[in-house]
């Protein structure tokens, strides 16, 4: 199976390569007005932003970070995954903003969209967590960001705070997972986490309606 | 079938969705590359101004050219340069500036330093709203050409936008020093009435008119200009006459028509303000005139019909909006106007969120600053207002509108000399502004 990963890494790597190769890359829209704000304003600004931007605006994104909770119960574990989906969007995030790639919405929102499937049909095959789900996390988070990139351009940063804004956001977009993360452990996993059907009456019926949910977003935002 | 051999299937069809998504998505792109952009039929008022035969002549002429040759470098900027003067005349901006914008992105994917192709450009990010754009397309376009006499006129309007007074100024000297004509008049008309300098707006605007060519949409649009000067003086004699010459020598011509509508509500005939709008609105598809409309219903009590216009204003920019963005990366900022709408619509909540837009992307334009404290004001945090007004005040400005908001912001926070010198001033003459801020600003210096 690891041999199966490697495959589907170097596939992601060859698709995102391809894709950046083939689409212009822009710079990032500025916020003027933030430009001559003190720095702790900026700071909250794009804190709040990016906390919005998870809760209650990224539907998709807490379905994401919820089939990230369902193959194992430790917090620990999911908030690793976390983790390394926060490392990941930061970097296609900090890249695309600063116009050296730059991937269109048309073509990023589907992808979002798919790799919530996949994470959901994986929770449906297999058994327990391995460990190369953190690099399929990683290659995941690598293309939400840029979905957040295409968010983040409509509002704009400030040209001379501009990691000082990119670092908060995701700050921001951080504390929105780990909060669902934290609701998740305490909603679900400490109630019924220990019991024997846990996977029966939780991660199926929950790995299928978000899998349903991924389906009809992939279809709608392909085709519609 | 085994757990392994499953989830072996599962990827390979998530690596061929993933394919089968890129490869739709390169395909849909192609496609719209190949988009074929024809000149819309007009409606019928449009149909009958003269030119129109010939334009769609010209049209026809054009694409037959590239069919033959599609990367006739002339016949695309043509075409281009076609479809900004048809969204000028039309109103509809959407349309045809996407499809300017794709003859032009096409020549500058043959020649990236193209000048016409880049001022074609520089012209559509302004008219889609994206002035930093445009400002950074015509500086690039100065530095290559100098003494490009229309690039001047860009990079006053890019500049006046971005809130770059000053810089503006400079411009338009530089333009008017090359070429004196109807652009740069007018140009310079605007800069003084933002000065505060009405009677030299007035000049200045009366010799760009005298430079035009009677009966020209631009020479017609300055004398509409000049009446809407008259109005903010309280010359509403003066004004009714520009606009009734304008409409003598460019019949049906939609802005002063609008003018007239205003003259009409000042003299509280509001019905006829209502069919000298709606015959503007008739000819042009322009959201100003709706928005308009929604105000004068108000005034004759009909809100269902007010309400009913302004969810279409409002809906028709938020979807013009999505629209332009995904078809040709351009989109139509109008968060200033969606802002304005809100708040004829009393919802203030939408209306600071799409000030607040505005105004991250232009902190140092009058108008947003002007957009941003009357929403505060509206919303009752007039604390919140100050710092908006004051940048709006900052040019020392002397519209009437800006004078008696920024009075009211001023009273309600209990700076009463500031706030009663502004009242005084924008009442002054009894300019032709909105009747209930008149009322209110009337009441209230009465209260100081």
């Amino acid at each position: 199976m690891s041999e199966q990963k490697s495959n589907i890494t170097k596939a992601f790597f060859l698709f995102l390569f391809c894709v950046a190769i083939f689409s212009p890359a822009a710079a990032h829209t500025i916020n003027y007005a933030l430009e001559s704000a003190p720095t702790n304003h900026v700071v909250r600004y794009y804190l709040l932003l990016g906390i919005q931007h998870i809760i209650p605006q990224g539907f998709d994104h807490i379905l994401f970070v919820v089939s990230l909770c369902l193959l194992n119960n430790k917090i620990k574990t999911m908030l690793w995954q976390a983790t390394a989906f926060t490392v990941a969007h930061s970097i296609t995030l900090a890249l695309s903003m600063k116009g050296i790639i730059n991937l269109p919405g048309p073509l990023v929102e589907p992808i979002i969209a798919l790799s919530i499937l996949f994470v959901a049909v994986e929770n449906l095959i297999l058994k327990e967590l391995k460990a190369s789900r953190i690099i399929i996390v990683f290659l995941f988070g690598l293309i939400h960001g840029l979905g957040f990139a295409s968010s983040l351009n409509e509002i704009g940063l400030p040209r001379n705070k501009f990691f000082t804004s990119i670092i908060s956001f995701n700050a921001g977009v951080e504390i929105g997972q780990i909060a669902i993360i934290i609701a998740v452990y305490l909603l679900v996993v400490i109630p019924f986490g220990k019991r024997a059907d846990y996977r029966k009456i939780i991660v199926y019926p929950l790995s299928i309606l978000i899998g349903l949910i991924a389906s009809y977003w992939t279809i709608q935002r392909v085709f519609f | 079938m085994t757990r392994k051999s499953t989830y072996t299937v599962t990827i390979i069809l998530f690596i061929a969705a993933l394919f089968f998504i890129f490869f739709r998505f390169k395909n849909e792109e192609s496609k719209k590359e190949n988009t074929f952009y024809p000149l819309k039929e007009r409606n019928s008022a449009l149909a009958a101004a003269p030119g129109w035969s010939v334009k769609q002549q010209k049209a026809s002429n054009l694409y037959k050219t590239l069919n033959d040759s599609p990367n006739d470098k002339k016949a695309l900027l043509s075409l281009a340069a076609l479809f900004i003067q048809e969204a000028r005349t039309t109103g509809d901006y959407i349309y045809y500036d996407k499809a300017a914008m794709h003859q032009v992105n096409k020549v500058l994917s043959i020649d990236p330093n193209e000048t016409e192709a880049l001022t074609y450009k520089a012209l559509i990010y302004l008219s889609q709203h994206h002035f930093a754009d445009g400002l950074q397309t015509a500086k690039e376009i100065e530095k290559k050409y100098p003494d490009y006499a229309y690039n001047y006129g860009i990079l006053v309007d890019a500049n006046v936008e971005m809130g770059n007074y000053d810089e503006a100024i400079k411009s338009a000297d530089k333009m008017t020093s090359i070429r004196p004509d109807l652009s740069s008049y007018s140009r310079i008309s605007y800069l003084r009435e933002i000065n505060g300098d009405y009677p030299g707006a007035i000049a200045a605007m009366q010799s760009a008119v005298k430079a035009g060519q009677p009966g020209d949409e631009g020479t017609e649009w300055a004398r509409v200009q000049l009446g809407h000067l008259y109005e903010n003086t309280g010359d509403l004699k003066n004004a009714e006459m520009h606009y009734l010459i304008a409409l003598d020598e460019l019949p049906g011509y939609a802005f002063a028509n609008a003018g007239l509508a205003r003259i009409a509500a000042a003299n509280k005939d509001y019905k006829k303000a209502i069919d000298f709008l709606q015959k503007g609105e008739a000819s042009i598809a322009d959201y100003s005139f709706k928005e308009q409309l929604a105000l004068l219903y108000l005034k004759t009590g009909e809100k269902a019909k007010s309400d009913q216009l302004l969810n279409e204003v409002i809906n028709g920019m938020s979807q013009d909006s999505k629209k332009g963005k995904d078809d040709e990366s351009i989109g139509h900022y109008a968060d200033r106007e969606l802002a304005n709408a809100y708040v004829i619509k009393g919802d203030y909540e939408k209306a600071i969120e799409h000030a607040l837009a505005e105004y991250n992307r232009r902190p140092n334009n009058i108008d947003v600053n002007q957009t941003v404290a009357w929403v505060y004001y509206k919303k009752g945090e007039v604390l919140k207002a100050i710092p908006y007004i004051e940048t709006a005040l900052k040019t020392n400005g002397k519209n009437p509108t800006l004078l008696c908001e920024a009075g009211l912001i001023y009273a309600k926070n209990k700076n009463v000399e500031k706030a009663k010198s502004l009242l005084q001033q924008g009442l002054n003459n009894n300019p032709n502004i909105d009747e209930d801020l008149k009322m209110e600003s009337t009441k209230m210096l009465q209260t100081l």
